[in-house]
């Protein structure tokens, strides 16, 4: 087991965002304009490794890069490798729409021609954890690696058992991820609308691990809750300009991101993430508190 | 070390609908397997599955049985702990691989409805059982097992707001696109699932779902089917689909650690079993490494010899019929089980007939799913 305290206060030590028209925490906290260019994960982290890929699978690596390297745990270049043991991270990933390009397009073939005209490469995309696994793969994270597909609240539940798990003693740090990516499928299936094409990350920790490390708190993970009934005012809260399109298992990342921005330009009151709806499936809010308040 | 009391029980699978069914046909050695119920067979070149037969016509597939077959195992496992039909407030933890992608394809190639609030399961769970605090994982062929795993982190919480009752649940159905990419990866299409055997072909899919009642403590319950003593989760970060003996044996280890056993207290091992090409043998050589000296010493079994690989499910039908096999002493055999494969050469496999007026106590549980998810649980019978 690793090292477990009676302080269960969970912390954010690094986060990343990786959306049209923002790539900063504090660009997203300021609300990105309209018109900004696709997100390119090559850019991000090169070209290797892209091919065969799907898209989600791809924006989670630079997203993952990012926030790593945010939290002060990977290095500039890739091949250096983690600053802590690869048991000590785990990964959560969100995603609702992550996949159903590649379902689609293999049934597609399936249908149109036979079994025989799949490509066998994409047999690990039609997995719908392949965003999390593949994460983890990249950057060498042996800790526990869930995926989270629950809907409009998944986003928010990410961080909820990214902290579980932390406060149960089965990790030390996880490596939160949302991503939704935008296709043809995407669209037909939200009716016309657009997904965001992007998403969010974090890093989580213990505040015992953060300490040993001398690592920056950026924001304190306060309690969440999943339920039918409406929440109660508690915080501020921010949105998500409508522009961006849909954000689904992102969104609650997004927000926790955005608080760590707004904490970042000196923002000292918690404030509130909110996801899902009381009379949908559910709704879910999370309350994050500024580095200094807890 | 934390152990919490299992109190009720739920499961469907091709082989059976109900735990006291479903056990007593995989004892009478009984397979679901079948021929394909509902795709179009000229598109594939494997031909059978292990279905549960709840079309209403062959050939004609519907939407929502991913849905059903989960309402179905939480209804017996929540009616079997008197928790009765409402169940909210109450974590639902379901893990699987596959979600409701069969109604997405449905969507797509056949029209039928479908929205997004629909490739999860929260939003049918909330209608028939008014719950509430619904949590749907996709975590391929480990999911219910990692679901496990939260939920007796959930029963370790302290503070009002922590729950003493948790339902974890499994389920998976036969997607078009899964079932086609899985076959056009083995150089022989598939004819049936022979877990551990030199001469298998490879891994065929099945229907099936599971759900089990945990509880905080045995106070006010009537009834233990048995204990969870611990379950370790991790991830070999070694292959998208290639299995790493390592990274299993390291999950194996841990898990026996948290529970507080030694490999020779493991009585009996539910293997992972997928009778897929590569990784029957990585999970032999995880367990022949863990065991060391003791690798005879557990009887084992691979029900997917039965019910076919239930994905999302499996781990969880493997606990199911683990406690089954632990409070009655018999063990149902590996269907098909030849020769095994020389990396299970010390193992004490059941074969032909089932195992009967077994002294059992301990049982181990195995699954592992793409991506080199590993989840390992340990649990213990009343007897």
């Amino acid at each position: 087991m690793t090292a477990q305290s009676l302080d269960t206060t969970v912390v954010v030590t690094g986060a990343a965002v990786l959306l049209p028209g923002a790539d900063t925490v504090r660009a997203l906290a300021d609300g990105p304009a309209a018109g900004g260019a696709p997100v390119e994960p090559a850019a991000h982290v090169g070209r290797k490794g892209l091919r065969y890929k799907d898209r989600a699978t791809q924006l989670g690596y630079a997203l993952t890069a990012a926030a790593l390297r945010d939290a002060g745990l990977l290095g500039a270049d890739e091949k250096d490798g983690l600053s802590v043991p690869a048991a000590s991270v785990g990964v959560v990933a969100s995603s609702n729409f992550g996949n159903l390009d590649t379902v689609a397009r293999a049934l597609d073939t399936i249908r149109e021609e036979t079994v025989t005209a799949t490509s066998p490469m994409d047999l690990p995309n039609a997995s719908s954890n392949v965003v999390a696994s593949s994460a983890a793969i990249r950057y060498g994270l042996r800790g526990p690696n869930l995926m989270v597909c629950n809907g409009e609240t998944s986003g928010l539940d990410a961080v909820h058992w990214a902290a579980t798990m932390i406060a149960a003693g089965r990790t030390e740090r996880v490596l939160v991820l949302g991503v939704e990516p935008d296709n043809e499928v995407v669209r037909r299936l939200l009716g016309g609308g657009h997904a965001v094409d992007g998403g969010a990350a974090l890093v989580l920790e213990s505040r015992t691990a953060a300490e040993l490390r001398s690592a920056t708190v950026r924001a304190v993970v306060g309690p969440y809750r999943r339920g039918a009934a409406d929440s109660a005012e508690a915080g501020r809260r921010w949105q998500l300009p409508e522009h961006l399109g849909t954000a689904s298992g992102a969104h609650g990342l997004l927000q926790v991101a955005a608080a760590v921005g707004l904490f970042d330009s000196g923002e000292s009151g918690p404030v509130q993430a909110v996801a899902g709806s009381a009379d949908g499936d559910a709704r879910a809010d999370l309350l994050l508190l500024a580095p200094r308040a807890a | 070390m934390t152990i919490r009391p299992i109190v009720g029980m739920g499961a469907v699978a091709a082989t059976g609908s109900g735990v006291g069914e479903l056990f007593e046909n995989l004892c009478a050695g009984i397979s679901g397997r079948a021929e394909l119920r509902g795709f179009d067979r000229t598109r594939f070149r494997a031909q059978h599955a292990y279905e549960v037969d709840d079309r209403p016509a062959v050939g004609e597939d519907v939407p929502g049985r991913a849905s059903r077959l989960l309402h179905e195992a939480i209804a017996q496992a929540a009616a079997d702990a008197g928790l009765g039909e409402d169940l909210s407030g109450i974590p639902i933890l379901v893990g699987t691989g596959l979600r409701e992608l069969r109604s997405l394809e449905l969507w797509w190639r056949d029209g039928s409805p479908f929205a997004d609030s629909g490739l999860h399961f929260g939003t049918g769970l909330r209608e028939r059982f008014n719950a509430d605090v619904t949590h749907t994982f996709s975590n391929a062929c480990s999911a219910s097992l990692y679901a496990l795993a939260l939920g007796s982190d959930l029963l370790s919480q302290e503070g009002e707001d922590a729950p003493d009752t948790v339902i974890v649940a499994g389920v998976d159905v036969l997607t078009e696109s899964m079932y086609g990419l899985l076959e056009r990866v083995h150089p022989t299409p598939p004819d049936r699932v022979r877990p551990f055997d030199r001469n298998r072909t490879g891994v065929l899919m099945g229907d099936g779902a599971a759900a089990i009642v945990l509880r905080r403590s045995a106070e006010d319950t009537d009834r233990v089917y048995g204990h969870l003593r611990g379950v370790a989760v991790n991830c070999d970060a070694y292959h998208v689909t290639a299995p790493s003996p390592e990274g299993i044996a390291q999950a194996m280890r841990a898990a026996h650690k948290l529970a507080g056993v030694k490999p020779s207290d493991v009585d009996l091992v539910m293997l992972h079993g997928t009778g897929t090409l590569l990784n029957d043998e990585a999970e032999a050589t995880a367990l022949a490494d863990v065991l060391g000296d003791d690798a005879s010493v557990p009887l084992m079994t691979a029900v997917k010899s039965m019910t076919g690989h239930t994905s999302g499910a499996s781990g969880l039908i493997n606990l199911i019929v683990g406690v089954q096999a632990l409070n009655e002493g018999r063990v149902p055999p590996t269907v098909g089980l030849d020769e095994p494969v020389e990396e299970a050469a010390p193992f004490r496999f059941v074969t032909g007939q089932p195992a009967v007026d077994q002294p059992l106590k301990v049982a181990q549980l195995n699954a592992f799913g793409f991506g080199g998810i590993n989840a390992v649980a340990i649990v213990e019978g009343i007897r």
